[in-house]
């Protein structure tokens, strides 16, 4: 059992290629922590909207009070990973929790490295 | 046309290939006396089929003596007559032997020069085949809708003149002219008078050929199309060519910038707006009214959503909302 939830990590763990190109690709996210992450936003995608509904009926003054309890049991039954307050904006190069800048989805460290070997289009060094 | 000068000239010479045969069996002198002998000794023939075979031939034959003209033949006589008549449609015997007649008289590869009358004379006889079929385009009725432009001497300097000097006004007077002048020579002959030249060939659209065997490319077809793909790309020589292949995997945008690519929205904003008319499933009051009306209210306002993703929104609570029934009717 452990095997197969091993492969199935190292599975979920290469990128899918959908054609050859002559580029290097990383096929290994950074680790688990991203990893576990990614799993996250996926399943948070897929049960997005009927999530949305099911608040809809539940943060509501006009519905009866019963059909509203109802509402919120199935909103438990749900998998926990589908909630998107458990998805954390990692830094996409080092998988750092903290620290990262929204707009480039880097932390900032390695914002820091890039923008200084000029690499961020439209980043200077501030100077006023 | 050829033809018809060739009939004119040769209205007054006679000419048999029968005398011809006769003449080669008695003669026998050189190849060349007796080729004179046939061109001398042939009379006319009142069919029109004959006598066009026979020019062509006779056409052929002087064009061949004009063109190998050389030292003296060597006298040795062809035999491949028997092989060229079995290839198609077999030649008039005549026309074969009057052939091997020129070609014997001619001092290079005789059993070439000899094949090569022939297959003239084949194909000669193929275009008399398509003319009296009507397939060839005569020329005549191509040239009979023409006139011909007559141009006053003035207008010849001028024209002379306008090419050579600067944009000057009189220049650009005449220029002007002459210009209106040709739009009015044109404007003469409309297009759609006359006789009609089957010149172009109408592009047959024919269905294409509906079903490939089969429906839909293999797994194999698609295999062996992205191996080629993967072979014959070459890396990217600069960089207009790297961003060409950004633009085919979907890196780089379309430039000028679409804002609604990939939105397909073909609705109307009616369709977007009065939502009511998919409310009929519900019941008519109640509380689940109001809530329902609230949500087309608030889908009424969102630009971001399809039409379609709109309308599953409201059939999801159709549904979640007739499974809850037992409990509504418990209420």
């Amino acid at each position: 059992m452990a095997a197969a939830a091993l492969c199935w990590a190292l599975r979920a763990a290469r990128q899918v290629l959908p054609s050859p190109c002559p580029r290097q690709v990383r096929s290994y996210y950074v680790d688990w922590r991203m990893l576990r992450d990614v799993k996250r936003r996926k399943i948070a995608y897929k049960h997005a909207d009927e999530r949305l509904r099911i608040n809809a009926i539940r943060k509501n003054s006009i519905l009866p009070k019963e059909l509203q309890e109802a509402a919120d049991k199935e909103i438990a039954a749900l998998p926990r990973d589908s909630c998107p307050v458990r998805i954390r904006n990692r830094c996409v190069l080092t998988s750092r929790p903290r620290g990262v800048k929204r707009r480039w989805r880097l932390s900032r460290i390695v914002f820091r490295h890039f923008a200084d070997h000029a690499q961020m289009s439209g980043v200077q060094r501030a100077m006023w | 046309l050829l033809s018809k000068d060739k009939d004119k000239s040769a209205a007054s010479k006679d000419r048999t290939p029968e005398g011809a045969a006769k003449r080669q069996v008695d003669g026998a002198d050189t190849p060349k006396q007796q080729l004179l002998d046939i061109i001398g000794g042939m009379k006319v023939e009142v069919s029109y089929r004959k006598k066009l075979q026979r020019l062509k031939a006779s056409e052929n034959k002087k064009q061949a003596m004009n063109k190998l003209e050389g030292p003296d033949s060597e006298g040795s006589v062809p035999q491949g007559i028997t092989q060229d008549t079995q290839r198609g449609k077999p030649l008039n015997p005549e026309l074969v032997k009057a052939a091997s007649a020129v070609a014997s008289s001619l001092p290079r590869n005789k059993k070439q020069t000899e094949s090569e009358l022939l297959a003239q004379l084949r194909r000669h006889e193929e275009t008399t085949d398509k003319q009296k079929k009507g397939r060839t385009i005569n020329i005549r009725n191509v040239i009979s809708e023409m006139t011909i432009k007559r141009q006053s001497p003035a207008q010849r300097g001028t024209r002379v003149s306008g090419r050579i000097s600067l944009q000057l006004h009189e220049d650009g007077q005449r220029l002007r002219r002459e210009g209106s002048s040709a739009q009015s020579m044109d404007s003469r002959r409309s297009l759609k008078v006359g006789k009609r030249l089957n010149i172009f060939t109408k592009a047959s659209t024919e269905p294409e050929h509906a079903l490939k065997t089969a429906s839909s490319p293999t797994i194999w077809d698609l295999e062996f199309a992205k191996e080629v793909a993967a072979v014959t790309a070459q890396p990217p020589r600069n960089g207009f060519e790297e961003m060409i292949q950004w633009t085919k995997e979907g890196i780089l945008w379309e430039y000028p910038i679409d804002n609604e690519v990939g939105m397909e929205d073909d609705a109307e904003f009616h369709e977007h707006i009065f939502l009511e008319k998919h409310l009929e499933g519900f019941p008519k009051e109640g509380p689940i009214r109001h809530f329902m009306e609230l949500v087309i209210c608030g889908l009424s306002k969102n630009p971001y959503l399809s039409v379609k993703q709109k309308v599953e929104h409201i059939e999801w609570f159709q549904k979640y909302f007739e499974e809850k029934k037992e409990l509504l009717q418990e209420i």
